[in-house]
């Protein structure tokens, strides 16, 4: 598809997120709405990943970039944390490394327990084959 | 000088100049702490805080660039489509790390604020840092924080999050794709999300599952826990 057309459904398709983002009584961001709304298209096959590949891959590809204003603009909120910079700072690191870790081993360790208990019932059928 | 600061196309051009520093930086040093973004973003802010440049003459362009926030995320719905079979045999372990994750990050952030003396509001505040901005903001007006607080929190947890990923897998040893992935994305939102797209498509596609999935969790925990 052109990249003006790929441009055009991307878009459409925020456009559409934000819209059901507004209407619902909580508050889901509209990029996430969006992001629901594509995976939809893609499994019920009424789009393909071909479709918007181009557009998709520049937006990835670039997605940091993107976030820079978003920095920058801790400047205007600089006056709400001058008073208690350190202690902020310290509970953001050490919650960011929790959390990571917390999420990270959990997966972990529920994908072990999951394979477990499938290889377990893989051997109690074989057994009962015998 | 000033109508040449307040045009869209400075705060562009200084985030692409940035940026780009930031890349051949991040390329020559190969040092985790020279990430593309948080270089481009001290950047930026030294050269507007220098030259006296109003942050709204900055935004004049730098709104421009944001707009694109919305559909990168959205497109991250390829990736998890791609991954779908890995999505559908994993969907518990992913589920059970988002919820773990989320947890930690609204307990972890509210006894640590408790311990370093800092009040109910900026508490309450801070509990949400771990989700991207509009359910932080959301959360926080619902709650009773301060936003501008909120905010500050969210995007230094991002930046962290995307500058410490590839160190933090080493240090939990986390050898599995999908568990670095939604790690990314529970701890960090959709800037870490940036960062673990560039890692690997598994792992963008986890974040990316993963930051929908702790927004909506850390909504319901702040509802049942009543802050």
């Amino acid at each position: 598809m052109k990249m003006m057309l790929q441009i055009g459904v991307v878009f459409g398709i925020c456009l559409i997120g934000q819209t059901i983002s507004v209407f619902l009584p909580i508050a889901v961001p509209g990029s996430v709405i969006s992001m629901v709304l594509l995976f939809l298209l893609l499994f019920f096959k009424v789009l393909k990943v071909d479709h918007i590949r181009k557009k998709a891959d520049f937006l990835l590809q670039n997605m940091a970039f993107f976030f820079i204003p978003a920095g920058v603009g801790i400047l205007a909120n600089l006056p709400a944390i001058k008073d208690y910079i350190l202690p902020l700072l310290a509970v953001v690191v050490l919650t960011t490394f929790i959390t990571f870790g917390a999420s990270a081993l959990t997966v972990q360790g529920v994908i072990a327990v999951q394979e477990r208990v499938v290889t377990g019932k893989i051997k109690r059928k074989d057994k009962k084959h015998e | 000088m000033n109508e040449v600061f307040a045009s869209p196309f400075f705060g562009i051009t200084l985030s692409i100049l940035a940026y780009e520093i930031g890349v051949l930086v991040s390329r020559k040093t190969k040092l985790a702490i020279a990430n593309p973004l948080l270089i481009a973003i001290v950047l930026c802010i030294a050269v507007i805080e220098l030259a006296h440049i109003p942050l709204e003459s900055y935004n004049a362009g730098g709104n421009l660039i944001a707009i694109f926030l919305g559909p990168a995320t959205a497109v991250i719905a390829i990736s998890i489509y791609n991954q779908l079979s890995r999505l559908k045999k994993y969907f518990i372990p992913i589920l059970a790390g988002t919820l773990v994750g989320s947890l930690a990050s609204v307990g972890s952030a509210y006894f640590l604020c408790k311990l370093f003396g800092m009040g109910d509001v900026l508490t309450k505040s801070m509990v949400v840092k771990s989700v991207s901005t509009p359910f932080a903001l959301a959360i926080s007006k619902n709650i009773g924080g301060i936003p501008a607080v909120s905010v500050a929190a969210v995007v230094i947890t991002g930046i962290l999050g995307a500058v410490c990923a590839p160190m933090l897998i080493k240090i939990f040893r986390v050898k599995n794709p999908i568990a670095a992935g939604v790690a990314i994305g529970t701890s960090s939102h959709a800037v870490g999300t940036s960062k673990a797209i560039m890692i690997g498509e598994i792992e963008g596609a986890m974040s990316g599952i993963a930051l929908g999935l702790a927004g909506l969790l850390t909504v319901a925990i702040t509802l049942l826990l009543k802050f």
